[in-house]
């Protein structure tokens, strides 16, 4: 039954408390609950990750402690990282505040697709449950966060830990990929009439960088777990070096996600001290343009730093110069960055609220972290500092000093927007100063610790290497940072009962989120803003705007006040009731069945795998016509863009691009294995028969455009038959692949297990198959519906982004063809 | 307020569907795209081509790879966002091979990996 858009009444009233009932939250798409939900989940996992930490420093406290095993520790400080990055930093600040703060910063009524919104937060749960299974079991991953190959081999780690952190973080990929693509889009083509570029918030240029990164960063790593899943699953070798593989391999595709994800995690708050500082200052952001730059310039760097992890692997004096002057290179950017927030302190007008103490504070401890990080830029001086404990004294300062303190202030300066209820400041200043306290006491003796010689990642030490005093100081600090953690929790706890009834606009708020009640309706705004400057709701107040150039005390350029009403002024509605995207059981039964195909592949019950693949079959088809009597979610959900563009399309865009970086990821292994290959090569490749298929697959892409322009034409029968002739050739260019593969294996006994280039060669082409099938089925259903009168010339859009997504199967195909095939008797590629 | 308020900066919104080309053009491309496989067949065949088969290839692939990128894909026709949206992670994905060719050939070498 296709699902009916909610109709909401102005007069309803909190997004907390229009809808009541389990029920409401489990089928809830509205952002804002959604965002709540990973609030939720994710203070849950940073109750986890800090018991962890808890155990870390209590095994450390004194020399030859035997509070936990070897094994034991090593599945604590794995967790600890794992859970820290993926379960509550990025679900905190992207999850909770950017899901809860992007649609109301940029003037909209919701994210560009509300229910993947929240099928990324059910897929998000299962996936941290799924890795967090191995509490019940004693085999937690135990192979650090990093998963240093080939340490992560079954041979070296036979039993299910490994597997857990594999298939856990391939599902919370899936799940982060999601998000960033609906903010990316949401940001790009959702924000308020006159929002131009740079007249966002500093919040959202942060976001907009992020889900860049989110887009671009996350596909190596899913090259390199598939990698990893393949080599304990099927057998093959990706990072053994007994058939001529390294598992250096794994650092390079590990880390070129793993030092944009720093960014991932940085650039969200720095945008969060970037709109805290200035409303506490009472002072426009100091150098707006050039913040905005930096933002950009830091995201574009990240790019080409990953190796200044791996100067210890050897890569040539080259590679290491490179890494080097692109790593310090990158301090450039995030030093106009702390000066600005300096800058906009300076001279301001300060009020000493939590919020602004935790921002000023993360400034601070930031740049502590981020000067060692210049220190280990430096090669000669990283070789002696890898491995020990100054590295890890130098991430704490950044991921705790800088991200964890943004994310405190965050709290007590959004939780009454939230919540509707004042934080006590009385709690928050105590917390604050136990927490500066606590955190330096923590971390900064790790510096002492790293220079004398203490590695890392070990559990325990001797005693008389004068080590001993400042573990058991380092220990007794974090047990006084736990409890400011918990002070924290009653905090927050005390807050929800007693806390003081928040305004609309408690800080004398920049940004539109504080034009609207708190916390606010279901639909945001009642009616959609007109942004008129920057920081446009002190613009609404004051009739002042700061724009680049103008300085202070211009004049609006389009009028007195922006769109965006105090909340006390809304006028009465002159309008009917506003659309909203109606609830949907679909995202869980979606998160649901990944995980259930986590477990399947994890046990190795296949019955389980084939049964996952059909709920989620049936989810994605449920979700693709749900809304199918209305017309298409997003036009419910809002107005028209004044882009002009699609969300559909720009997320089919969007998608595409994070999909060139994975096949990026798969021909790079392909050609840097291929030289190394010994034994059955790229000459055993059918070349007459992979022509034909070229021609079969360029020639679908022919009949897909004649489908697209039947349809846009009205032509409902040759829009069918296109479809259809397009389904149909790209079956048969699946049936030759099945074909090839047949040959290969039984009459050249080319295996995924013997040599580089059968696991090189079959995980790319069927890869691309699986894209291949992946678009039959997507073209069949669209045929079918076609059949069925339900793609008409309104539904153009539909079979268009179908058609991108097979164009762009054809252009890899069309470079596959070409390197892997036509190339194979080229050696070294 | 005004929904018709000029907004500086703003493209108005664009047709969807509009600038599309028509089925000629879509005939004309898929023959072009037929041809330009030939030639790389005709390449890979004929030994005196040889010595000159990496780079005649990769201008074929390349020039196979913009022809359906623009005018299958549309990017020629649709709002330049899109070709922003497909080259930027396109140069990347360049990069990253590049780097990683690049990388893991100067350690082969001296590692004799």
């Amino acid at each position: 039954m296709a699902a009916q858009p909610k109709e909401l009444a102005l007069e309803h009233a909190n997004y907390l408390t229009s809808e009541r009932g389990i029920y409401s939250w489990l089928t809830t798409v509205d952002h804002k609950r959604v965002a709540v939900l990973y609030g939720i989940a994710s203070l849950f996992f940073m109750l986890i990750g800090g018991i962890e930490a808890m155990l870390i420093r209590t095994q450390l406290a004194v020399p030859d402690n035997t509070v936990l095993s070897a094994q034991v520790y090593n599945q604590m400080f794995t967790m600890h990282g794992t859970t820290m990055i993926f379960m509550v930093v990025m679900p905190l600040e992207m999850g909770f505040f950017a899901n809860f703060l992007i649609p109301l910063q940029v003037g909209a009524r919701d994210v560009a697709f509300p229910r993947i919104n929240a099928l990324s937060f059910w897929v998000f749960l299962f996936g941290a449950l799924f890795m967090n299974v191995g509490w019940f079991t004693l085999s937690l991953p135990d192979a650090g966060w990093f998963g240093y190959a080939n340490l992560t081999e079954r041979y070296y780690t036979p039993g299910i830990n490994i597997d857990l952190w594999n298939i856990g973080l391939l599902i919370l990929g899936v799940s982060t990929l999601l998000s960033g693509l609906n903010f990316f889009v949401t940001i790009v083509n959702m924000r308020a009439r006159g929002m131009t570029f740079m007249r966002m918030p500093m919040f959202m240029w942060a976001m907009l960088v992020t889900t860049i990164l989110i887009l671009l960063a996350f596909p190596c790593l899913t090259v390199g777990l598939i990698f990893l899943f393949l080599d304990r699953f099927v057998g093959t070798h990706f990072y053994r070096v007994a058939i001529g593989a390294t598992p250096i391999l794994w650092q390079h595709l590990f880390w070129l996600f793993g030092h944009p994800e720093v960014y991932i995690m940085a650039l969200p708050a720095f945008g969060m001290m970037s709109e805290i500082i200035p409303v506490f200052a009472r002072k426009p952001l100091f150098g707006y343009a050039g913040m905005a730059y930096s933002i950009v310039l830091i995201g574009f760097l990240s790019y080409g730093v990953w190796g200044h992890h791996m100067f210890a692997t050897g890569m040539g004096p080259v590679a290491d110069s490179t890494f080097a002057i692109t790593t310090m290179l990158i301090a450039l950017p995030t030093g106009v960055k702390i000066f600005s927030w300096i800058a906009t302190i300076w001279g301001g007008s300060l009020r000493m609220k939590t919020a602004f103490l935790f921002a000023v504070g993360a400034v601070l401890e930031f740049t502590i972290g981020g000067l060692s990080g210049v220190m280990h830029a430096t090669v000669p001086v990283d070789l002696q500092q890898t491995d020990t404990y100054i590295v890890v004294a130098h991430f704490h300062y950044v991921l705790f000093g800088g991200m964890m303190f943004a994310i405190l202030g965050s709290f007590f300066y959004w939780w009454p927007k939230i919540t509707g209820r004042m934080m006590s400041e009385t709690m928050g200043k105590w917390q604050f100063w136990l927490t500066i306290i606590a955190f330096n006491g923590t971390f900064f003796p790790m510096h002492f610790l790293g220079v004398w010689g203490m590695p890392r990642r070990i559990y325990t030490y001797a005693p008389g290497m004068g080590w001993s005093f400042w573990n058991m100081f380092e220990t007794l600090s974090a047990y006084l940072l736990f409890l400011t953690f918990v002070l924290f929790g009653i905090n927050l706890i005390w807050s929800l009962f007693y806390g003081e009834k928040a305004e609309a606009d408690p800080w004398d708020g920049r940004t539109l989120e504080w034009a609207i009640p708190s916390p606010p309706p279901p639909y945001n705004f009642e009616t959609l803003p007109l942004v008129r400057g920057r920081d446009a709701f002190w613009v609404d107040k004051y009739g002042v705007m700061v724009e680049e150039g103008h300085g202070h005390g211009s004049a609006p350029a389009y009028g007195e006040t922006s769109g965006a009403a105090p909340a006390a002024e809304h006028a009465p509605s002159e309008h009917g009731p506003i659309h909203m995207p109606a609830p949907s059981l679909y995202p869980l039964l979606f998160g649901l069945s990944l995980t259930l195909g986590g477990i399947g592949a994890l046990m190795d019950w296949y019955r389980i795998d084939i049964l996952a693949a059909l709920f989620l079959f049936l989810s994605i088809i449920g979700m693709a016509f749900e809304y199918a009597d209305h017309g298409e979610e997003h036009v419910h959900a809002d107005p028209p863009t004044y882009r002009g563009i699609d969300h559909r399309k720009a997320g089919m865009w969007a998608f595409l691009g994070s999909e060139c970086v994975f096949f990026a990821c798969l021909i790079s292994t392909y050609l840097v294995y291929k030289p190394r290959n010994v034994g059955v090569g790229a000459e055993v490749l059918n070349i007459p028969l992979t022509s034909f298929s070229t021609f079969i697959l360029l020639m679908s892409s022919f009949l897909m455009v004649l489908a697209l322009a039947a349809t846009q034409r009205g032509d409902r029968k040759w829009s069918t038959i296109w479809l259809f002739g397009t389904a149909f050739f790209g079956l048969i260019f699946l049936g030759g692949q099945v074909y090839e593969f047949s040959t290969l294996f039984l009459d050249e006994h080319l295996s995924m297990q013997g040599s580089l280039f059968g696991q090189t060669f079959y995980t790319l082409v069927g890869t691309h198959g699986c894209h291949v099938a992946i678009g039959v089925i997507w073209l069949f259903v669209m045929a079918v519906a076609s059949l069925g009168g339900r793609v008409g010339k309104s539904r153009a859009l539909s079979v268009e982004i179908a058609g991108l997504y097979w164009h762009f199967v054809d252009v890899v195909w069309i470079l596959i063809f070409t390197l892997i095939y036509l190339m194979r008797t080229v050696k070294g590629a | 307020m005004s929904e018709n308020v000029a907004v500086a900066g703003h493209a108005p919104g664009a047709m969807e569907h509009g600038g599309h080309p028509g089925p000629g053009v879509y005939a004309i491309i898929a023959v072009i795209l037929v041809i330009l496989t030939l030639m790389e067949l005709t390449v890979y065949y004929v030994p005196a081509l040889q010595p000159v088969l990496v780079p005649i290839l990769i201008l074929l692939a390349i020039a196979k790879f913009i022809l359906v990128a623009g005018f299958y894909m549309h990017l020629h026709y649709d709002q330049k966002i899109f070709s922003i949206f497909f080259v930027f992670p396109l140069v990347l994905a360049c990069f990253i091979g590049a780097a990683l060719m690049m990388i893991f050939s100067a350690l082969g070498t001296h590692l004799a990996l």
